[in-house]
């Protein structure tokens, strides 16, 4: 019986099983130019796999590991760079919250985190689109509805602080349950710029006390805050102007 | 976040899969980080189940496609010799024969280098390497033979001119 050099590869490569295999193995013990053949192949694949198996052991260089959590790293980037400016300005606008001692259980950025919180329930729901992750349902509605000061009385969106951005829009920060953000005005929709997760035991207390922005979120407003907060009268304004500029 | 971290861990694999497509060590760091970038922005098309490890390496295959169109565009040329300073500090035979086969692979048509790369570099059984190539199983077998042949071709030509 003869076979073909695709079998004897095949086999060489650990492919065949049963009877094919099995009769491969006679011809091996019988044929030498079988053997032969068989051995050639196994050479080949044991030279081309030692030729790149230092790769293996070799450090993966870090702009590739932080390719896989881009949204962190470069968010740690911007935390350094700005603690070498001094004095951060802390000012009061963002410490109307009551708890700050959130637990911050992991950051969710863009995509990650829509998705993740996606599952949470139906509270609240973002939906991906062409580079980011877009306000819908409540959310949206909170977004274009709800004054920081006078939140209704059953919403599960608490809106935080709102402030035009340097780009002049208007972006806001906001909570749910588990879960603090800051989105911005893009067209007609809000844009999810950021997404940080707050532990459960947390959730309680934002009822009455208001929202306390995690760090991720803070950074976020850091990075796009043009002049102050807007108070009541400015955020009121804004809305009656449908959030345009 | 967990398809992150086991993207993460896939990186060595990737790398050594793109090594032995781009042949240049930059190039190949480079075709890792599109497709880790593409790999996040369409992490929502990945069936939990299915072998995270195939899909990945589709779309490092993908961007290796794409990336050899444009660097066929840049009339960038092979510049093998390069290579050898990166090598580690084994016998010289041995890194010898590691260049020799990583230069014939770098020689090879991107067809035979990419069911080289994926079964003979990774190791891959080939019911996986014909999902990331998204060709049938014979036409993987049929294809892998040819480039083995060829490979094989390579490899005596450059003995005969090492001697």
């Amino acid at each position: 019986m003869t076979f073909s050099d695709e079998v004897l590869m095949a086999y060489a490569d650990g492919e065949l099983a049963g009877p094919e295999r099995s009769a491969v193995e006679r011809a091996m013990h019988e044929d030498p130019a079988v053997a032969e053949a068989i051995a050639r192949h196994r050479q080949l694949r044991g030279d081309v796999f030692a030729a790149f198996a230092d790769v293996l052991d070799e450090p993966v260089p870090v702009p590739l590991r932080q390719a896989v959590q881009p949204k962190v790293a470069g968010l740690e980037a911007a935390r350094v760079a700005r603690s070498g400016q001094g004095t951060r300005a802390q000012g009061d606008w963002w410490r109307w919250g009551g708890m700050a001692a959130s637990l911050v259980v992991g950051i969710l950025v863009g995509i990650g985190g829509w998705q993740a919180y996606r599952q949470d329930g139906g509270t609240a729901s973002l939906v991906a689109a062409a580079g980011g992750v877009l306000a819908q349902g409540k959310l949206a509605d909170a977004l274009s509805r709800e004054l920081a000061g006078s939140p209704a009385a059953d919403a599960s969106v608490r809106i935080g602080v709102t402030f035009q951005a340097r780009d002049g829009n208007y972006c806001r920060s906001f909570a749910l349950a588990g879960a603090a953000g800051l989105a911005c005005r893009e067209g007609d929709a809000w844009r999810v710029a950021v997404l940080q997760q707050q532990a459960p035991a947390a959730q309680p207390a934002y009822r009455q006390a208001g929202v306390a922005m995690p760090p991720a979120v803070l950074e976020a407003i850091d990075e796009r805050i043009a002049g102050t907060a807007l108070d009541a009268a400015g955020e009121r304004a804004a809305r009656e102007r449908g959030w345009r500029r | 976040m967990t398809l992150d971290t086991d993207i993460a861990d896939l990186l060595p694999r990737m790398r050594r899969f793109a090594r032995a497509l781009t042949y240049h060590r930059e190039d190949a760091d480079d075709l890792v980080q599109v497709a880790v970038e593409r790999a996040l922005v369409r992490q929502r098309q990945w069936e939990p189940g299915t072998r995270l490890d195939s899909w990945i390496f589709r779309i490092v295959k993908n961007a290796w496609v794409d990336e050899v169109r444009s660097r066929m565009r840049r009339d960038r040329i092979f510049a093998p010799a390069e290579e050898g300073a990166t090598v580690g500090d084994d016998s010289a035979a041995t890194d010898q024969q590691r260049l020799a086969i990583r230069k014939a692979i770098g020689m090879l048509s991107e067809e035979h280098r990419l069911v080289v790369a994926l079964v003979l570099v990774d190791g891959m059984p080939y019911k996986e390497a014909a999902e990331v190539l998204e060709i049938p199983i014979g036409t993987l077998t049929s294809r892998l033979a040819r480039a083995r042949e060829a490979l094989q071709g390579l490899l005596s030509d450059q003995a005969k001119v090492g001697k």
